[in-house]
């Protein structure tokens, strides 16, 4: 064999096709069991909060007062509530809130802070001392105090009044304005200051020289290496904003009274616990553990995998 | 250091002019309807006209364009005058809101103090503990637990806790008719907020474990305990106390669930009952007076970071 045969033979052992850092990033989980089965229970409950409402559309009038307060039996694996309503199926309605909430705030959060630490980073000066300010004075009201302040003044409050769009948000909706509102910041904080680092690399010079114009360059250049913070804060907020529901629901300043939640669950049955009635309480809480739990793992895993060197 | 701190100053000021705009857009501009809230669906149309003369909500929000002289007499500058001055009074009591923090704030003092303290020093020992045997059976039984504990609920603490209670000795689970009774609720807080805490000042202790300074410490032959208090733990305290510091907001407004469940009359139980009867003033002067709190907190670490850390000055 030839000294160039035996180069030829071992460029095609050793050189392999590149992987993408996402790539990678999803190799790494995969071979992580915890990851792995933290991710299943994710995407049970979305599964369960997409189906919930087609397999108990008619939950909220199904009243049937011979079987009030029942504990779990074959019939009603979690027993029955005040009103002779099933616990179980209670319990996955209130997924389904708690994981529309998660997703809606933080779509309305994510972008929000991507757009607006980007902007900030890059054009500095003055934009970037709004910006700063503008979440420096949102971040100085205590979380949930802000949230329980905003849902008040969105008390009987319609966007677009009389309009086919019409948005009331004193129930659902407006727990989603308001958590996209106020859970921005995270993530703005951290594209803010990464886009910092970036817009000084060599890359970034060269399609300015190249002539890439101010959006070109952000939104082609900068964000793509950007969206890993993005992904994580999406799964880290869904945490935030499923405990915040909970505890606004629980409030009675969440969803809409009567609608099936985690956090109206607690609240109807907090007295029950002392006549010896657990099932309702254990079944909410034992359902956001979970997801928490799942979520919490998933998150670090996640952060691990796609930026090692990360913490929040 | 001059010119940092006068700078950090110039910020704290324009937060707070911030805060105000916030909760004035908020409770002003997009607020519902609060007249209606406040005499009921029935009332007439001279009924709330007159109600809302009365609290000055029929003023222009930003200007006042009907009375050139008097351009300023708008909602916008009443409400900050008066929250600035702390002159906020309850539509429903006509009480100062001042007077009523004064009386209401040593009963959420009481919980949120001893909750803090006894907090920071379990935490800080739970910590140091799995941080010295780290990689081992304690650190990850520890860390496992402490997730756990993140993880539930803070209503399943409170609930579980009151009916616990309620279970050992029923006078102690609601109300302050024996002064230690407020013990209860700090036990809660402290159990629920350890998980976090834990796994925190764990990760801090180990940031710190692994830097270039310790290993020469090691190498020259400290004994690990040595390392561990005397270098390791002293630089931990920056970060630590900065994660104290934020959560002094929460030390005045108290628990707020906790306060409720347990029947303490404070600050927390204070904003919620506001909430329940739309008392517009008490909410907004609550809100600000936290932000002020924290913005103040705030400034005070960072200006103290500047006199005693060295590093500081320059960034």
């Amino acid at each position: 064999m030839s000294v160039l045969e035996a180069t030829h033979q071992i460029e095609e052992t050793t050189i392999r096709p590149g992987r993408s850092l996402g790539q990678d990033a999803v190799r790494r989980l995969a071979r992580d069991p915890m990851a792995v089965g933290c991710f299943a229970i994710i995407v049970l409950y979305a599964v369960i909060a997409v189906l919930a409402g087609f397999w108990w559309p008619d939950f909220q009038t199904s009243i049937n007062y011979e079987l009030r307060n029942q504990p779990p039996s074959w019939a009603h694996w979690f027993g029955t509530d005040v009103f002779g309503r099933d616990v179980f199926a209670k319990t996955m309605l209130g997924a389904k809130v708690s994981m529309t909430v998660g997703f809606m705030a933080n779509a309305i959060a994510v972008p929000l802070g991507l757009m607006l630490g980007v902007l900030a980073g890059y054009y500095g000066k003055r934009i970037d001392d709004l910006v700063v300010w503008f979440y420096n004075t949102l971040a100085s009201i205590p979380g949930i105090i802000l949230l329980i302040a905003i849902k008040f003044a969105f008390q009987n409050v319609v966007l677009f009044r009389d309009t086919a769009f019409a948005i009331d948000l004193t129930g659902i909706h407006g727990l989603y304005v308001a958590l996209g509102i106020m859970s921005w910041i995270g993530t703005c904080r951290l594209v803010r200051a990464e886009t910092l680092k970036i817009k000084n690399l060599d890359y970034v010079t060269a399609a300015r020289a190249a002539g890439a114009g101010h959006l070109r360059i952000m939104f082609r250049h900068i964000v793509p290496n950007l969206m890993h913070l993005a992904i994580i804060n999406f799964t880290i907020g869904f945490v935030g904003a499923i405990s915040a529901e909970v505890i606004l629901s629980f409030l009675g300043l969440g969803v809409d009274v009567g609608t099936p939640s985690w956090g109206t669950m607690i609240n109807a049955a907090r007295m029950d616990l002392v006549v010896g009635r657990w099932w309702e309480v254990i079944a909410a809480c034992g359902a956001m553990f979970l997801i928490v739990l799942a979520l919490n793992i998933f998150g670090d895993r996640l952060r691990d995998a796609l930026d090692p060197q990360l913490r929040i | 250091m001059g010119p940092y701190i006068v700078r950090r100053l110039t910020q704290a000021v324009f937060t707070v002019g911030g805060v105000l705009l916030i909760t004035f857009l908020l409770f002003r501009v997009v607020a519902g309807d609060i007249a209606a809230a406040h005499l009921g669906p029935r009332a007439t149309a001279q009924q709330r006209a007159e109600w809302m003369q009365k609290y000055g909500y029929d003023k222009p929000l930003i200007v006042n364009l009907n009375e050139p002289r008097a351009f300023w007499d708008a909602q916008l500058v009443h409400y900050f005058s008066r929250t600035l001055t702390f002159q906020n009074r309850s539509l429903i009591t006509n009480d100062m809101l001042i007077q009523t923090v004064i009386e209401r704030a040593p009963y959420s003092l009481a919980i949120t103090v001893p909750a803090m303290a006894l907090g920071w020093a379990l935490a800080m020992v739970i910590s140091t503990i799995v941080a010295y045997y780290r990689a081992s059976l304690i650190d990850h039984v520890g860390v496992f637990l402490a997730v756990l504990g993140m993880c539930v609920p803070y209503l399943a603490f409170i609930i579980g806790g009151q009916w616990l209670m309620f279970q050992i000795k029923p006078t102690m689970a609601y109300g302050l008719a024996n002064p230690l009774n407020i013990f209860v609720p700090v036990g809660i807080a402290v159990i629920a907020g350890l998980g976090y805490s834990v796994r925190f000042y764990r990760t801090v202790i180990l940031d710190e474990a692994n830097r270039d300074y310790v290993r020469t410490a090691r190498a020259k032959g400290v004994p690990l305990p040595g390392v561990m208090f005397k270098h390791i733990l002293r630089n931990c305290m920056l970060p630590i106390l900065t994660n104290l510091i934020l959560a002094i907001p929460f030390l005045i407004m108290g628990s707020l669930l906790l306060e409720t469940f347990f029947g303490v009359p404070g600050l927390g139980d204070l904003l919620l009952s506001s909430i329940n009867n739309r008392d517009e003033p008490i909410v907004s002067g609550l809100t600000f007076l936290t932000a002020l709190i924290y913005v103040l907190g705030n400034l005070a670490t960072d200006v103290s970071y500047a006199l005693f850390d060295p590093r500081v000055q320059l960034s």
